[in-house]
């Protein structure tokens, strides 16, 4: 028992490290993000090589949807998708 | 069909082993059904559907695709503040063929006919542009991919034999497999040599080696699949089965097929996620006449929103932004954001148009445990959520609710998952069990996931000490 090592300080020593520059990766996926996300296959897509850089895990992304406008204030343009 | 290729078309030249038009498409095959207009704002119909409302909804997404194509089809739509809205001028042409290749099910229908015909002669120029003509010429892998329009055009019966020339060179090259897809990727590029040549009988009766690696003959991951999963699926499906016009043996039994769609049209409707809910309930046309209690009454939530609406939206098209627009940029915004999901209608719409496949307005209550419904909803009921689906629930009777309590538990079932909710998880089970409702997939899975949490639980636990 006594030679566990708690995850959270290892974490927390890594971090200290600053071995990982988190405003450079929040950089590159900025830069590479919004056209990844448009890609047809954007798991493939990552400076076009099959290796994975980063894996993002949602863990609790919580309930989507629920983001259509009002149907009511949609009508009112509806009319002009056919002209 | 040969009535649209006697239409004044560019190089329209018969070929030879072209394949034949879709049933119904032949001159005296018209049932002279008259479509009425699109109803003034606000004229929303209370009892919506039957076929000829079918084919009106059908006219006016084909309505809408004339604009999408003399608005996008040159240029695309490039959106500087959003750049997720960008749409490449060959996805809205391959969009808007396939769009006809479907509404040509339904050609027995005068006004389809006739507005098949207009949107069809607009897109030959874009279909066969030097653009496409290029990419298909230098980049062989992506040949069929360039070619799509061109593909069902042919078989709409407007021909065109010096695109189909060059497609054969670069269909012969050495570079022809040179780029890699996933099964339902595949399928498409069967599906549209098979657009090139005539099907044989014989070859109907197999499934096609792609949907045998496909989630067509594989379960979906149906609590924390991603809407590509389920993507996969719905255009799997379209592929294998070519709108009903040649369909494919599918790899497993419809049944089992349906029941996983049945969860995927549960997390759809709830999301508000039209274009996928639409595509979703394709499959039910598509595989049978058949509709489930749960199919119909998602039918009925898409037709009274796009009633509402004037079209069936997508979460793209904000008003903020629209409001500040103007003139061509409005109207192209407004395109971009919304043709997708209006075409994914017009889909619906030309697979319920063919003969016996359209959904019921009645909801089945045949065979229904009284309060199913209720005690299942208890669950929803305790999220600050309101979807469209609700108000189409309310409105149902007390048996027609408790004929979809297993869609309410599909949906509560993905919500519970999604939230971590374990707990609530065993418990929707416990009476998914007691009600009858637990043989689903969705439960099966949501089983099979405590199960394994349970595992982590007691793995975790020594190692946190």
């Amino acid at each position: 028992m006594s030679a566990r090592v708690n995850h959270q300080d290892v974490v927390k020593r890594l971090l200290d490290t600053k071995a990982v520059d988190f405003a450079a990766v929040g950089k590159a996926v900025a830069e590479f993000g919004p056209s990844l996300s448009l890609a047809d296959e954007p798991w493939e897509g990552f400076c076009g090589t099959m290796r994975t850089f980063f894996h993002c895990f949602i863990i609790n992304p919580g309930l989507g949807g629920t983001t259509v406008e009002s149907l009511g204030a949609l009508r009112g343009a509806a009319g002009e998708l056919q002209s | 069909m040969r009535q649209l290729a006697s239409q004044p078309v560019e190089r329209s030249v018969e070929l030879a082993n072209c394949p034949p038009g879709p049933v119904g498409l032949e001159p005296g095959a018209s049932q002279a059904q008259a479509t009425t207009a699109w109803p003034a704002p606000l004229d929303v119909h209370p009892n919506p559907w039957n076929e000829q409302d079918l084919a009106r909804r059908l006219c006016h997404v084909l309505d809408i695709a004339q604009q999408a194509v003399k608005r996008l089809a040159p240029n695309g739509y490039t959106d500087s503040v959003e750049p997720g809205n960008n749409v490449r001028p060959e996805k809205v042409i391959s969009e808007t063929a396939l769009l006809l290749v479907a509404a040509s099910g339904a050609a027995e229908h005068d006004d389809v006919r006739a507005h098949v015909e207009k949107v069809a002669q607009l897109l030959i120029f874009h279909a066969r542009s030097e653009r496409m003509l290029l990419g298909a010429c230098l980049e062989p892998a992506l040949a069929l991919d360039f070619a799509q329009a061109h593909v069902c055009l042919h078989r709409l019966g407007y021909h065109d034999p010096a695109f189909d020339k060059l497609l054969r060179k670069s269909l012969h090259s050495q570079a022809r497999f040179g780029h890699e897809r996933v099964p339902h990727r595949m399928l498409e590029q069967e599906w549209l040599m098979n657009g090139c040549k005539r099907p044989r009988p014989s070859s109907l009766k197999r499934t096609p080696r792609a949907a045998l690696n496909s989630v067509l003959n594989h379960p979906m991951d149906l609590l924390n699949g991603s809407r590509d999963d389920i993507y996969a699926f719905t255009h799997a499906l379209i592929y294998a089965t070519d709108f009903n016009l040649y369909p494919h043996r599918l790899p497993r039994e419809k049944a089992v097929i349906l029941a996983e769609a049945e969860v995927a049209l549960a997390r759809c409707l709830d999301e508000q996620d039209y274009d996928l809910a639409a595509e979703v309930l394709l499959a039910w046309p598509l595989t049978g006449k058949s509709w489930s209690a749960a199919a119909a009454f998602g039918f009925q939530v898409l037709a009274r929103v796009e009633d509402e609406a004037g079209f069936l939206p997508a979460p793209s098209t904000r008003l903020e932004r629209l409001n500040s627009l103007q003139g061509s940029e409005r109207r192209a915004y407004l395109l971009a954001t919304a043709y997708h999901t209006v075409y994914v209608m017009g889909l619906l719409c030309a697979a319920a148009l063919q003969p016996g496949r359209t959904p019921p307005l009645e909801i089945s209550t045949r065979g229904v445990r009284n309060g199913s419904a209720s005690a299942i909803l208890q669950f929803l009921e305790l999220d600050d959520r309101k979807a469209h689906w609700r108000v189409d629930f309310d409105r149902l009777k007390d048996r027609e609710r408790d004929a979809i309590a297993g869609l309410l538990l599909n949906i509560a079932l993905r919500r519970k998952a999604v939230q971590r909710d374990f707990g609530a998880l065993h418990k929707l089970l416990e009476i998914a069990y007691v009600l009858g409702l637990a043989g689903t997939p969705a439960a099966s899975q949501a089983a099979e996931l405590l199960e394994r949490v349970a595992s982590v639980s007691r793995w975790s636990a020594p190692r946190s000490v």
